[in-house]
């Protein structure tokens, strides 16, 4: 079970570096088009669901690598007892929200889906496609909110020093 | 019925932050709160469809790719190449090494976005070289910490996209705005350097090499790659061939193409950025989301529209907006990192911004300006926490040596404000590209 879910965490991860770089891709699409002038419509539209996958797909493989930053001013200075109920909290509330988010973002694509939405770009999508990927990506995170909640609750959460994101901003 | 809505959503607001909630996920709660209080529309779809908007949108391309950009950077040899050819000009100088901090994280955040960035990779090479020539520790440190949050000022500059997306200003034109400003800081930093080395003469160690004019020139050919990148992506915007997007993808083959060159490119390393990139984007994007979600709610509620209105009615000069709206940066810019401070703040406090007619491209380099102080105000500041990363010392006696930068900020806002020129002149003269 511990090893299926980081697998789906990193696969997530590794499917949103490969639309990192699809939107790369894209922008140099949409500049060699207009240098060399042939017509790549929607290069500029399909940059930006590129973009969006790749946000949303790695979310859960970001908050696992403990990157997503929070306030942790107060989880600092507070005795360890303090410190797991207030970790059970921010889990609580962020495993609750992250449901909402997801269950809405399914919605979103869906409704796409049923009434035939179609992008108002050069590009035409039918925009329940790329709205997918926020379904997918927002359903993963609940997943890792979830499970790190029940880790806490068993008090078996590793504790994480992130180490990449002190380079970030 | 205003005071209690904005105290109980400022309220919620702080509880989430201070109890450890995930920045982005926080502002969504706050959004989620006040738009089902507040508001007869329905949150949860409000809140799919603004998320989706703000992610998907083309603006917004840019900021993933400066991203992955530096992180390319990160892993070459850039910094060191740049030491090699700096370091022979500025023997003679008053203060002679110590100025490769500034004028490294000048050339370094002209290809970087970001100001951690900046500081992490220019303080690898100038902290153990200075270390090791006896340069006293307290003023490397506090000029690099200064010197690094160049790296927001001077374009490329993730925040000044986010800016540039959230007031809708044109961020070529934003990137443009923010080279003369970011230059002056450079020279006060500089200026800062020469004036303590001269009050301070037994501090700083001889030169050790007397190099002739032909060995100066022969190293700065170190030089030339980081030089040529810097054309490319920056003048590339500024003759109007390519949008900011745009030139950001060019910055981001280019690199790819110098790391090659200089050999550092390889597997690892081009995953490792890539999975780097892919991990800080999503960061920034979670906080996003939020933000566009809670801009959106407070809209709904019509909070900025009464905050524009009540400030208005109190007949505020111009200068004193800009007065409280610096202090309160800066309060804020304790706790907060900079993309949150901004993206939190926008949609309420723009509107105002708009009535006092103050400039919104002249407020957005103010915005970067004092979210730069914010990156060396304890105890939430960036380059602090880089520093203390490399340094190991405490992170207040980081922020002591950094006072003389953060006051010279001070100085460079105030300047800004009597002469706004110095940030509307270059942009004026720029073509624009589509």
């Amino acid at each position: 079970m511990r090893a299926a879910l980081d697998r789906l965490y990193n696969a997530a991860g590794v499917l949103a570096a490969l639309f990192m770089i699809g939107t790369l891709a894209m922008v140099i699409a949409g500049i060699a088009g207009r240098l060399l002038h042939f017509n790549l419509p929607g290069t500029d539209a399909y940059a930006g669901y590129c973009m969006a996958a790749a946000g949303f797909l790695a979310l859960a493989h970001t908050f696992r690598r403990g990157e997503h930053i929070r306030v942790t001013l107060i989880l600092e200075h507070i005795g360890p007892r303090a410190q797991r109920v207030l970790e059970l909290w921010a889990l609580g509330v962020a495993t609750l929200l992250s449901a909402l988010f997801a269950y809405y973002s399914a919605r979103l694509s869906w409704q796409s889906w049923d009434f035939h939405d179609i992008s108002t770009g050069n590009d035409a999508t039918p925009l329940w496609i790329p709205q997918l990927t926020m379904a997918v990506g927002t359903v993963v995170l609940w997943i890792a909110f979830l499970d790190e909640f029940i880790l806490e609750c068993r008090g078996a959460r590793l504790a994480k020093v992130p180490d990449e994101a002190l380079h970030n901003e | 019925m205003d005071a209690l809505i904005t105290t109980l959503l400022i309220g919620a607001l702080f509880a989430l932050l201070g109890s450890g909630v995930w920045i982005g996920i926080a502002l969504s709660g706050v959004a989620w709160i006040g738009m089902e209080l507040f508001s007869s529309r329905p949150a949860g779809d409000a809140m799919a469809v603004t998320i989706w908007g703000s992610a998907s949108s083309w603006t917004l391309t840019a900021l993933p790719l400066f991203v992955w950009m530096g992180e390319i950077l990160f892993r070459t040899r850039l910094s060191e190449d740049m030491f090699k050819g700096l370091a022979p000009w500025l023997e003679r100088v008053p203060g002679r090494l110590l100025h490769t901090n500034i004028i490294g994280c000048t050339i370094f955040a002209a290809v970087s976005g970001s100001s951690a960035a900046t500081c992490a990779t220019i303080g690898k090479m100038t902290l153990p070289e200075l270390k090791a020539r006896g340069y006293p520790e307290d003023i490397t440190i506090g000029t690099l910490a200064g010197a690094g949050t160049l790296g927001l000022l001077i374009p490329p500059s993730i925040i000044m996209i986010v800016y540039g997306v959230s007031a809708n200003v044109s961020i070529a034109e934003l990137f443009i705005a923010g080279v003369i400003p970011g230059i002056l800081l450079a020279s006060l930093f500089s200026g800062y350097i020469v004036v303590w080395a001269l009050l301070n003469p037994g501090k700083i160690p001889i030169a050790s090499e007397r190099t002739t004019f032909a060995q100066k020139f022969h190293a700065s050919r170190h030089l030339i790659p980081v030089v040529i990148l810097i054309a490319v992506v920056l003048g590339s915007i500024y003759v109007g061939v390519a949008t900011a997007t745009e030139a950001a993808a060019f910055g981001v083959v280019g690199s790819l193409c110098l790391s090659a060159v200089q050999g550092s490119l390889n597997r690892k390393t081009f995953f490792d950025s890539l999975m780097g990139a892919t991990r800080l984007y999503c960061m920034i994007a979670l906080i996003l989301s939020g933000a566009a979600f809670l801009t959106i709610a407070m809209g709904y509620i019509g909070l900025p529209r009464h905050l524009a209105e009540w400030i208005g009615s109190q007949g505020l000069a111009p200068v004193w907006l800009i007065v409280a709206l610096t202090l309160f940066y800066i309060v804020l810019g304790c706790f907060l990192d900079g993309i949150s401070m901004v993206v939190l703040t926008m949609g309420v406090i723009l509107p105002t911004v708009e009535a006092a007619h103050i400039d919104l491209l002249w407020f957005g380099i103010f915005v970067v300006l004092v979210v730069e102080m914010a990156q060396i105000t304890p105890p939430v500041g960036f380059n602090l926490f880089v520093l203390q990363g490399m340094t190991k010392r405490q992170i207040t006696w980081i922020a002591r040596q950094a006072i003389p930068m953060f006051l010279l900020m001070s100085v460079a806002v105030a300047m800004v404000w009597i002469w706004p020129q110095l940030i509307m002149w270059l942009p004026a003269h720029m073509k624009l590209g589509g």
